[in-house]
């Protein structure tokens, strides 16, 4: 689970971790009060909050909000009103948020801190170790100098180290981290940022702790100017003031009633629907629907068993997608009776109607007796023995019904 | 000879007394498998399925002489109960739970480097050799004994992959589920070690999963032995929204840009023949 950087800016302070003070605004007028109650004479930061990173190097999709980030430096507070009031209900497209972009509903505002080095930390398990790996990177204030960029084009210029399940850091890795750095910083103050950094991530089951950048002052202070948490989904029952945090307004409608039923929905172009249940029965079916020539509109993952419920309510969400012109119901050891998926198709048929074709595929229990259901029901819709000529059965159905 | 499961293997059940668990060990009993008790703490019945029932698994070893253990504990309580297997030095854990917090799975990992237990899952479908035995929830008779050793990080996928296979002739020595979890148990490097010097495997299938890097160190393990069974990969092609979180920068710093497109690469390097359709992976196998 993601949330917002202010969010994680909240959590960052309660584990003592260097925050510029800041306020989250909805509205341009609220941006500007904002400003004046974070800091007295400014600067200040506008930052877009949507979940998802490279914000500063990404372009509004509407051309109002000119051609620079969200994340904007404002000298005055008319600077604040106006960049907030540009970036507010805008979309922001950036390397990872796909071409649609997301919509910025809230803008956080945040008191300039004057920092003379700047770098990038992160904290993240590796699957195959099960470690906590440490990243640091060197970062600049250069426009191009994206992290995404860096790890693919030079990754020799991060530091991996592997922490294991070390709750606390180092004397010689301190040192490492500071050589490769080649930097001036007093080693306790490190110390202390990385080990509250690792406390919270082992305290909330994060998976992704990410900081980019960090900022240090003439002072000595560390800064975190940045925060991005990921937390452990199969974890959240662990932490529920976590849980809470959980922003819909980024998901797709859809994708967001699909989650309430515990099932993965995606939508891709408009063409057939494919309701699975399994990830690499998804991939397939779409692939294998690709090869035949016939686009998929989206994809619906049941997740684990397969009941009439579950089959009824995810034909019902798929036919409120308009790009919809057929369905693929292609399921492979559900270990239900096969009569409780004939039996969702039905329950829609008599609650709906069914106006798209249909076609089943299945493999469990009670495969004949719910071969017979179907086919003497009357309905639109036919029954394949495997996906190859289920495809080919949902394409001619759509030829047929255009 | 098989991988991994054989009739012989005395089978312990953790958590026997839920309904998945107890729907899928009668249907492994009639199958065959040689289930020999259920452990279930805080019980006060001493059998259940006409099965001998333990508080602990020390104690079902103890009595039963059992050597392996199917989990279909709550995730919750996966990670005790997992510990205790290994505790118990269980020569094969298959977890079939999902949803277990990365975080217990870390720990678990770690405590497998210090034992001999060998730890299958989480959420995998298990291990099958077919006509045999099975740990797992496989669906019915789909599987047909033959010489094709699949090793999976998917569960549909292998079961299209096997009704696929198995109407053209083809049949299983074994089939092992790694389980799609971002951390698990064992990896593919251990199972094509063992498929290698299976007597009853002639040739081996493996199927990636959606993204991180285990088939990276396949490849790299493939690539280093020296007597190898041919090896075919089934990597298919994934469209951006199913693999949202590849686009993080830790990620790819820490398990390189591992896109299907780089692991058929990857593959193919190491001297395995990659597909990315099950077509393509049926011709190859009549080529053997």
């Amino acid at each position: 689970m993601n949330i917002h950087e202010y969010q994680a800016k909240k959590i960052f302070k309660q584990f003592g971790i260097n925050v510029p003070n800041g306020l989250v605004a909805y509205t341009p007028t609220e941006a500007k009060l904002a400003a004046e109650t974070v800091s007295e004479f400014g600067p200040w930061v506008v930052k877009a909050q949507i979940q998802a990173g490279s914000r500063d190097v990404g372009k509004f999709s509407d051309k109002r909000a000119g051609r620079k980030g969200g994340i904007r430096l404002s000298k005055t507070l008319e600077e604040v009103f106006d960049n907030a009031d540009e970036m507010l209900e805008n979309l922001l497209v950036t390397n990872q948020t796909g071409a649609k972009g997301r919509l910025v509903s809230r803008v956080y505002i945040e008191e300039y801190i004057k920092t003379i080095r700047k770098f990038y930390l992160g904290l993240v398990v590796d699957w195959v170790s099960a470690s906590v790996f440490l990243l640091v990177a060197p970062v600049s204030d250069k426009d191009d100098d994206d992290i995404v960029k860096l790890a693919i084009e030079s990754p020799e210029t991060i530091l991996k180290i592997n922490l294991g399940l070390q709750k606390e850091i180092k004397n010689k890795q301190l040192t490492q981290i500071v050589s490769f750095m080649n930097m001036q910083i007093e080693l306790s103050e490190l110390k202390t940022f990385l080990n509250r950094m690792l406390k919270l991530f082992y305290t909330y089951d994060a998976t992704l702790l990410e900081i980019n950048p960090i900022g240090i002052a003439k002072s000595g202070k560390i800064w975190a100017l940045d925060a991005k948490i990921v937390f452990d989904e199969s974890a959240l029952y662990r932490h529920p003031e976590i849980q809470k945090l959980s922003d819909d307004s980024e998901i797709e409608e859809r994708e967001l009633i699909a989650s309430k039923f515990g099932f993965q929905y995606k939508e891709l172009e408009s063409g057939i629907g494919i309701i699975v249940n399994g990830d690499g029965l998804a991939l397939n079916t779409i692939n294998q629907a690709k090869n035949m020539g016939i686009s998929t509109a989206c994809f619906l993952n049941l997740k684990g068993g397969v009941d009439r419920d579950k089959i009824s309510a995810s034909i019902k969400l798929i036919m409120t997608n308009p790009r919809v012109d057929g369905i693929f119901i292609n399921i492979l050891g559900g270990f239900s009776r096969c009569n409780l998926i004939a039996d969702g198709i039905i329950t829609v048929a008599d609650d709906l109607g069914l106006n798209i074709p249909l076609v089943a595929r299945f493999e469990g229990t009670n495969k004949d007796e719910a071969t017979d259901i179907l086919k003497k029901s009357g309905l639109p819709l036919s029954i394949a023995e495997d996906t190859t000529q289920g495809l080919q059965l949902i394409k001619e159905a759509i030829a047929e019904d255009l | 000879m098989s991988v991994l499961v054989n009739k012989k293997l005395k089978v312990l059940v953790q958590g026997i007394t839920g309904a998945q668990a107890s729907f899928h060990v009668q249907r492994a009993l009639k199958y065959g498998t040689n289930i020999v008790a259920g452990v279930a703490p805080n019980k006060k019945e001493t059998s259940y399925l006409g099965l001998p029932l333990f508080g602990t698994v020390q104690e079902a070893k103890e009595k039963t002489g059992a050597n392996a253990s199917i989990v279909f504990v709550p995730a919750k309580y996966a990670k005790s109960a997992i510990l205790e297997a290994i505790k118990a030095e269980l020569e094969l854990v298959v977890v079939i739970t999902s949803g277990i917090p990365v975080r217990d799975m870390m720990e678990i990992k770690h405590e497998l480097l210090h034992s001999s237990t060998t730890l299958i899952g989480p959420n995998t479908p298990g291990i099958i050799t077919p006509n045999e035995a099975y740990m797992g929830i496989f669906p019915d008779n789909i599987h047909k004994s033959g010489d094709i050793g699949i090793v999976s990080r998917s569960s549909t996928l292998t079961y299209e992959v096997v009704l696929e296979i198995n109407k053209i002739g083809f049949g299983e020595s074994t089939v092992v589920g790694l389980g799609d979890d971002f951390i698990i148990g064992t990896s593919f490097v251990e199972i094509i070690k063992k498929f290698n010097s299976d007597k009853n495997t002639k040739a081996i299938v493996l199927i990636g999963g959606i993204g991180g890097n285990y088939e990276t160190e396949a490849a790299d393990f493939y690539a280093k032995l020296s007597k190898k069974k041919t090896t075919i990969a089934l990597i298919l092609d994934d469209p951006t929204p199913l693999s949202d979180n590849k686009g993080l920068a830790p990620e790819i710093i820490c398990r390189g840009i591992t896109s299907s497109m780089d692991k058929k690469r990857i593959l193919q390097n190491s001297g395995m023949i990659v597909v990315d359709n099950i077509s393509a992976l049926k011709s190859e196998l009549l080529k053997l």
